[in-house]
């Protein structure tokens, strides 16, 4: 079945053809960077505009790329939940029209059961159950999945993702946006042992996060000096945040697998191309035993082949949407359309 | 020629049907803040009750605003990609023109307004009717209601959902015979005037059609005066 999948809940306008949930034909994203370092952050209003601006052409790129014809494709799937509302209503309206023109079935998807199934677009035999760990900057939860589109959440974060922890310390920094990829590459440079920094939460049983707190430790540590315009050591700085940031992320992720009995972790989100939580994911779950999977990098963060390969995981349960499709900005996961 | 119109631009949604001359359909469905959940499906149903398919529309005409800023994403994304999809063309009409259109017989100007949401202000367009469609006088205005009376230079009909709230504060300082005709978007207007475009053999590029905001977002009004500030 070959699903063009919609996305367009934050700062990407995204689209892509996904044949049977697995191979990924085309995969077209329009990103909002240049908004993003004007405004420093996403801004509801302009981003809804952009995506209507560019949707069309996103489309048409998906289907030019994948050496397609609209009359190809045989499913729909589109984000629908959760998101900017305004942004998430541009990629809704636009399925729903190439729905109803082409009699296609449509379904709603659910952002981050898109970034969990990630990991199937990149490893065909992703094996279940497994414990996923998915990370961004807007979202950060821990999983047990049983099975394609069937999930138990056992941890989400009390307060800011890791990403967005990522994104705070750069600015605070004065590093550019978006701070997971500057702190990812400041800190080769850097001493990971340099400074400490808090683990926040790392001991306790429950599978939740919180890294606001362990923000405002590197804020605090270094304000001062940042007032009287001395220079700071950056890339110690970076290392040693990120290293705190990876210890809670991996420590509480084994420990799920091993509650859970299962040897698979798969990590995906916009976190999961970090270069050191890769690394130490991988040393970790060498020694348990476990075997680790993440995405292709393209496929980290917001894209639209991951909600065509979840789209396509529920229709193949028999789920649909139908013409009155909704958007919810909020809407908790695993949930019907 | 079969053209579609739909306008979502004013808290209803409106989907109209015409075949040249000829009205078929000019619904008007509840949508409150919502436009998306029902467009699609208010299509359908207006196309069902004249016997049509999809198919048989040679053509689309889609409300571009001003009004809603969400109403207006929807209809222009639904109206856009209705067109890719079908390989059939779309021509972009503004609100206020269509407004204009459906009063054009009343008098010899026709002033469209649309309420910005925010105390008086209004988005407004003079038009003039022409022996096709109408032809707007000047540029569009954005401001409270009274000042659009100097613009106003013969009779005219004030056409709009409020327009009978408008009237009165036009009236008086206009000193011209003043109507007042209350009506909501109509997807047939919108159609209509589509089809004229259409039948010249004019239409928009369906990717780039863009909704007519006539309004920068708060954010970017705020960053544009810092920078002015800033020199």
């Amino acid at each position: 079945m070959l699903v063009l999948g919609i996305e367009t809940s934050c700062d990407e306008t995204a689209a892509a053809l996904v044949a049977d949930g697995r191979t990924v034909l085309s995969s077209a994203i329009s990103t909002q960077l240049d908004l993003l370092k004007k405004y420093g952050g996403v801004v509801p209003e302009i981003a809804a505009r952009r995506h209507t601006e560019l949707i069309g052409y996103v489309i048409r790129e998906a289907l030019d790329t994948a050496a397609r014809q609209l009359d190809n494709v045989e499913a729909v799937a589109v984000t629908s939940r959760p998101g900017l509302v305004g942004c998430l209503m541009v990629g809704v309206a636009a399925a729903k029209a190439i729905s109803y023109v082409k009699d296609l079935p449509l379904i709603g998807v659910h952002h981050i059961e898109g970034h969990i199934s990630a990991n199937l677009l990149s490893h065909a035999g992703l094996p279940f159950p497994h414990v996923c760990l998915t990370v961004s900057g807007g979202h950060n939860m821990l999983l047990y999945v049983p099975a394609p589109g069937k999930y138990e959440v056992l941890g989400a974060t009390l307060d800011d993702a890791a990403g967005e922890a990522f994104d705070k310390v750069a600015k605070f920094l004065g590093l550019d946006f978006p701070g997971g990829p500057v702190i990812d590459k400041l800190s080769r440079q850097g001493n990971p042992k340099a400074f400490k920094f808090p683990r926040p939460m790392i001991g306790t049983k429950s599978f939740d996060f919180s890294f606001s707190g362990l923000k405002t430790a590197v804020v605090n540590r270094f304000k001062d000096r940042l007032a009287r315009g001395e220079a700071l050591p950056l890339a110690d700085i970076a290392a040693s945040f990120q290293e705190a940031v990876v210890d809670v992320l991996v420590a509480k992720t084994v420990r799920a697998a091993t509650e859970k009995g299962v040897a698979v972790v798969s990590v995906t989100g916009g976190v999961s191309a970090n270069s050191r939580l890769r690394q130490r994911f991988s040393e970790a779950c060498k020694k348990q035993g476990i075997r680790v999977f993440f995405p292709a990098l393209s496929l980290c963060t917001d894209n639209a082949a991951m909600i065509a390969a979840a789209g396509y995981a529920r229709m193949v349960q028999g789920e649909r949407s139908d013409l009155r499709l909704n958007v919810f900005p909020n809407a908790p996961l695993g949930g019907r359309a | 020629m079969i053209v579609l119109g739909i306008d979502t631009s004013g808290y209803v949604n409106a989907v109209g049907v015409v075949d040249g001359d000829r009205v078929l359909a000019d619904d008007i469905f509840p949508a409150q803040t919502d436009s998306l959940e029902q467009i699609v499906a208010n299509i359908d149903t207006t196309l069902k009750k004249v016997g049509l398919p999809l198919a048989r529309i040679d053509g689309f005409g889609v409300g571009l605003g001003p009004g809603s800023w969400t109403g207006i994403r929807v209809g222009v994304t639904v109206g856009k990609i209705l067109a890719f999809s079908s390989k059939k063309p779309v021509c972009g009409v503004p609100t206020l023109e269509a407004l204009a259109y459906s009063a054009r017989g009343e008098a010899p100007q026709v002033c469209s307004v649309i309420a910005v949401g925010v105390g008086d202000a209004v988005y407004a367009g003079l038009y003039s009717p022409e022996r096709d469609g109408v032809k707007r006088l000047g540029d569009y205005y954005i401001g409270d209601i009274k000042g659009l009376s100097t613009l106003i230079t013969k009779p005219a009909v004030v056409v709009g959902a409020e327009a009978k709230k408008y009237t009165p504060l036009l009236w008086p300082a206009s000193g011209m015979a003043l109507k007042a005709v209350a009506t909501l978007p109509s997807g047939a207007a919108v159609a209509s005037l589509a089809g004229i475009r259409l039948a010249r053999g004019e239409s928009d590029d369906a990717l780039s059609l863009a909704p007519l905001y006539l309004k920068e977002s708060t954010a970017r009004v705020f960053v544009n005066r810092y920078k002015k500030e800033q020199g």
